[in-house]
């Protein structure tokens, strides 16, 4: 069995991978957001405790850190993937 | 009370947000200048000094500090936003949106540069990049919305591996802040995640080959924004570079691999600007070579040297945008052959006392930069000073354009680019540098380079402009995952 960190490693490479080998806007957003979706497993993964309480008032809590920080990642990759499909879409029909 | 400088801005920037709303947009551009230059006030009252935000202890807390590293930046930051500031009130007359934007990036910026914990410099630094973004495209032009994109999809990639990076050193300390960080003793994780942070700061950062994203994106924004972006934007990874070579260990095979791209950057910048007929582009190679230079006092280990250098590349690069911008937006041309200062003779004398700024000449700000750098610099001498030479001559070919043909007026935006000349001259002198006999060789071995490349006709060849395609972010992201790799090896060499 991988772990989450190892698996968020590959979901990020896969999402490099299309960013490297697409051509088509559209699946270049698309694999970008792949990357930050490995890049939040990864570090959601790294806040695990095997068998952690969640972390009010806890005993042997679970790290919340990690998934504060993933958190404001998330925030900005909302806003940059509106912003990239506005560009996409402000050029007209030659990109899509 | 360090925060203080970011919050400023941040709060006047929702302010000037909120006169759209309530339709009283004519008051917004009075909200950006309270905005933009109330920080000077802040940074005036404040000492040096470090504190974590809300009296917390280190571990849970955030700090900024406010030392001889951050507060030179800072103080550069300042100094060019007002100047940009004072432009882009008269650029963006009707767009409140740019106003907010701007405001956005400099509270970014001002974060950036007193951060001491990874995570808030990474959170700032996206301030400043994702209105940054939003501003290269926003004159809506086709070509500034396809570099907008190539842009931001390449730096989000880095960003995304440098949070990475952040991850793998939380992991393996437990701490996000760096000093804290640094008593930890490094272990081949950590050598591996400095390698992935550095391959992420260098895209960002502009370094050849990992400039493609910059001189379509500098050149294409409007003005005002050009000058904010290629004078601070580019410093804040920079910076991050430089926390990092402070707090962590880089391995020698490192900062060699980073010597060598900072060497390249500055000769592959010089070449660019030499063929460059664009202005605008002209001043953004220019960006990539002098990215060089601040590499260099890094890969060296002389963060004083880099620090100065960045601080004096704000001043004249900064400038040397306002001044290229006066003339375009009266001109409505980029093209070299196109446009002249003859007809303003304060645009004119500016001009050509950034260029010998930029050049490294006494008693200009790049003089005593560039003598910081060079204490540092081991070996290697005789290139760092042809790379010098080559400036100066790209910068007498941009000087030998613009003395010939017939400018207008610019009146008042002429007015910023004299404020930077100006500090350039005061920054210099505070500094300290002193006249040098090399400054007369390297003048003349610039122009001497010049003439002999123009007899030669080389600099008649002009680079065809390309369409910016979606096929330019795989090259980027392609020579990224390179790059990673390549750090990657030789962190663990």
């Amino acid at each position: 069995m991988i772990n989450a960190e190892t698996a968020g490693i590959i979901v990020m490479l896969i999402g490099l991978y299309g960013l490297i080998s697409k051509e088509n806007p559209i699946k270049q957003v698309l694999s970008i957001n792949v990357v930050s979706l490995g890049l939040i497993l990864f570090f959601i993964g790294a806040g695990y405790v095997e068998g952690g309480d969640f972390p009010i008032m806890p005993s042997n809590p679970v790290d919340p850190l990690p998934a504060t920080l993933m958190l404001t990642t998330l925030v900005v990759d909302v806003a940059i993937t509106a912003l990239a499909l506005a560009m996409i879409l402000r050029n007209g029909g030659e990109w899509a | 009370m360090i925060a203080v400088l970011v919050a400023i801005p941040l709060l006047f920037a929702f302010l000037t947000a909120l006169t759209i709303p309530l339709r009283m947009e004519k008051y917004a551009r009075y909200l950006f200048l309270v905005g933009a230059l109330l920080p000077w006030l802040a940074y005036l009252l404040m000492g040096e000094g470090s504190e974590v935000v809300g009296g917390w202890p280190r571990v849970g807390g955030i700090e900024v500090a406010l030392d001889i590293y951050s507060s030179l930046l800072v103080l550069g930051e300042l100094i060019l936003f007002s100047a940009v500031a004072l432009y882009s009130v008269t650029y963006f007359k009707k767009e409140v949106k740019a106003l907010i934007l701007l405001l956005l990036v400099h509270a970014g910026l001002l974060g950036t540069f007193i951060s001491r914990d990874l995570f808030n410099f990474y959170i700032f630094m996206e301030i400043a990049s994702v209105s940054s973004f939003a501003l290269v495209g926003f004159s809506g032009e086709k070509r500034a919305i396809r570099a907008a994109y190539k842009y931001l999809m390449l730096s989000l990639l880095a960003s995304y591996f440098f949070v990475f990076s952040i991850g793998i050193i939380y992991l393996k300390t437990g701490y996000l802040n760096l000093e804290l960080i640094s008593q930890v003793s490094p272990s081949t994780e950590i050598r591996a995640a400095v390698a992935l942070a550095l391959a992420s700061l260098l895209l960002k950062a502009g370094i050849f080959p990992l400039h493609l994203w910059l001189p379509d994106a500098h050149a294409n924004a409007p003005s005002p924004v050009s000058a904010l972006f290629s004078g601070a934007v580019v410093k804040a990874p920079a910076y991050g570079m430089l926390l990092l070579s402070l707090y962590l260990p880089l391995p020698e095979s490192l900062r060699n691999a980073l010597l060598v791209l900072a060497f390249s950057s500055m000769f592959f910048g010089v070449g660019a600007m030499l063929v460059e007929g664009d202005v605008k582009r002209f001043l953004a190679y220019s960006t990539v070579s002098q990215m060089g230079y601040v590499l260099l006092g890094i890969a060296t280990l002389n963060p004083l040297g880099a620090i100065y250098y960045a601080f004096a590349h704000m001043l004249f690069k900064g400038g040397l945008f306002l001044s290229a911008g006066a003339m375009v937006d009266k001109a409505k041309a980029r093209e070299l052959d196109k446009l002249s200062y003859r007809g303003d003779i304060l645009l004119m004398v500016s001009t050509i006392m950034l260029s010998l700024a930029i050049g490294g000449i006494w008693p200009f700000v790049g003089s005593p930069a560039k003598a910081a750098l060079l204490k540092g610099l081991p070996y290697g001498r005789e290139l760092f000073y042809l790379a010098g030479m080559g400036t100066l001559a790209s910068f007498t070919k941009l000087n030998y354009y613009l003395m010939k043909g017939r400018g207008e007026e610019s009146g008042t935006l002429a007015l910023p680019s004299v404020m930077m000349a100006l500090a350039a001259l005061l920054a210099g002198f505070s500094l300290g540098g002193s006249p040098k006999a090399m400054d007369v060789y390297l003048l003349l071995g610039g122009a001497v380079l010049f003439l002999l490349l123009k007899a030669s006709g080389l600099l008649e060849i002009r680079l065809e402009k390309r369409e910016i395609t979606p096929g330019d972010v795989n090259l980027g992201a392609a020579l990224f995952a390179l790059f990673l790799l390549l750090l990657l090896h030789l962190s663990q060499g």
